[in-house]
């Protein structure tokens, strides 16, 4: 009986023993975590497809929902300004070789990522826009993105040459539901408006001629990018397009 | 074949309760593609479907192969082989009736795939989705034959699943590694490597051609037919209970 005692005893002893040393284990590691190593190296689209167990699709929609989520990391939300534009375009063109119909990657390149405000880094995602929106898929109407490259040429980093290049590449293209605005480009382009209104209403016009024909959440990006990034807060308060927008 | 043994083999996945561990993996596998989907700022869509493809597939296989593997290797260690041969059955009877009763819970499993796709995927008789679930089959079937030759080779489950999995990526992957080969190398005994790896290939199912989460979005493809998938299913299955009857005969019991 007090041999049984003394056993359980002991096993208590050794018991609070390996949790005092777990303890003092934890504490030495307790400042490792989860830290931003900035965008990864991109893999081939081979490379890509393999970690998806040969299933491109599924490569393609995890890589996906990579980029989108890149930067959130342990609750750390990194600003676009610290991301590698370089590495992020070439995620793009492996997302564009495992899936070239796809809309996501082209979207969060032309509404997400282009919040930036290093020209540097807007001329990447207009390197990928411009090859995204040359896509002849029949009825994708993938000039879109070639319009939006245009756009951030035009506006955003106000490279006329570039903008002027990309919109002739546009207004050239063969794609039967190209719009009249997206033909009458270069003119946009070389419009003499003031920037600001310029940008208003080559996007307002944009957006006029496909609401009803583009999915709900992309002219909901287009209405936010016009409402919180082109115009004024005071303007964006009174202008009907801006209704129910969240700022 | 045995109607009575195959009945047998399903009465004993009845009673593992292998189909209900089958359709929770799945519908919690479905839950988290949805909630993933629903993350993705636009095509959610299209992003749940896929996330569920994708994870159903892999889930069917896994529950199939631990299955068979682990209900073939029982059968040896309780005896059960030995009773049911020396019945008045063959080993050719034996081998078949387990493997039309595997073949059949691959089925069932497919179906159990399909309805979990179907709930968020409105357009499942689409030719895209038809041709992903026949393929999905088809890789059901191939994969309870591969686990049942394995498991009468390998005498214990552990490694005997391993091997399956294994198996099961090299499949999947085969598409990839042929690519690799046709570019070629430089590197020293790349030559001796690569025809190994021709050859190994020449006897692996191509699993990377079947169940693509592409045609569930853009419809079938060319890189596979129903003619391709069917005969795949045949001719591998046919070759791979060939090789366990070879190892069932030499087996003594």
């Amino acid at each position: 009986m007090q041999a049984a005692t003394r056993s359980f005893a002991v096993s208590w002893l050794w018991l609070v023993f390996f949790l005092v040393l777990h303890v003092a284990l934890w504490s030495s590691v307790r400042d490792i975590k989860g830290r931003w190593q900035n965008v990864p190296p991109v893999p081939s689209a081979n490379g890509a497809a393999a970690i998806a167990l040969g299933d491109k699709q599924f490569g393609y929609r995890v890589a996906g929902i990579s980029l989108q989520n890149l930067g959130n990391i342990g609750g750390q939300v990194q600003k676009f300004e610290a991301y590698d534009y370089g590495h992020l375009k070439d995620w793009f063109f492996m997302a564009n070789g495992l899936d070239e119909r796809s809309n996501f990657v082209p979207y969060l390149a032309s509404y997400y990522f282009s919040a930036v405000k290093d020209p540097k880094k807007t001329r990447e995602l207009i390197e990928y826009l411009r090859i995204a929106g040359a896509n002849p898929e029949p009825g994708a109407k993938k000039w879109r993105w070639l319009a939006q490259a245009v756009y951030l040429a035009r506006f955003e980093i106000k490279d006329l040459d570039l903008a002027y290049k990309l919109s002739l590449e546009l207004a050239a293209s063969k794609d039967p539901t190209l719009p009249a605005w997206a033909q009458q480009m270069p003119a946009f382009v070389l419009t003499a408006k003031g920037d600001k209104q310029a940008a208003y209403d080559l996007l307002v016009e944009m957006l006029r001629s496909s609401a009803d024909k583009l999915p709900q959440n992309e002219v909901n990006a287009m209405r936010s990018y016009i409402c919180t990034r082109v115009l004024e807060a005071e303007a964006a308060k009174t202008d009907p397009l801006c209704e129910g927008v969240k700022w | 074949m045995s109607a009575v043994l195959i009945r047998y083999v399903l009465c004993a996945a009845i009673r593992d309760r292998i189909l209900i561990a089958l359709v929770t993996a799945m519908l919690v596998g479905v839950s988290f593609a949805i909630f993933m989907g629903s993350s993705a700022v636009v095509e959610k869509g299209q992003f749940a479907g896929v996330f569920a493809a994708g994870g159903l597939r892999i889930a069917g296989v896994a529950g199939l192969v631990l299955f068979v593997v682990f209900y073939v290797r029982r059968s040896f260690e309780s005896k059960d082989v030995e009773f049911l041969l020396s019945r008045p059955i063959t080993r050719t009877q034996f081998l078949l009736s387990y493997a039309a009763a595997f073949s059949l819970l691959a089925l069932i499993t497919t179906a159990v795939q399909a309805a979990c796709l179907a709930m968020i995927a409105p357009d499942i008789f689409s030719p895209g989705t038809l041709l992903w679930g026949a393929s999905i089959a088809v890789e059901n079937i191939i994969m309870v034959n591969i686990a049942l030759f394995f498991a009468l080779m390998v005498s214990s489950a552990a490694p005997c699943a391993m091997a399956c999995f294994g198996f099961y990526i090299l499949a999947r992957m085969m598409g990839q590694i042929l690519g690799i080969v046709d570019m070629g190398t430089d590197a020293p005994g790349a030559w001796y490597l690569i025809k190994i790896m021709e050859v190994i290939s020449a006897v692996t199912p191509r699993l990377d051609l079947m169940g693509q989460t592409t045609w569930l979005i853009y419809g079938p493809d060319s890189s596979a037919t129903y003619g391709f998938l069917f005969s795949q299913a045949a001719i591998f299955s046919g070759l791979v209970l060939a090789a366990a009857r070879i190892d069932l005969s030499r087996r003594k019991f």
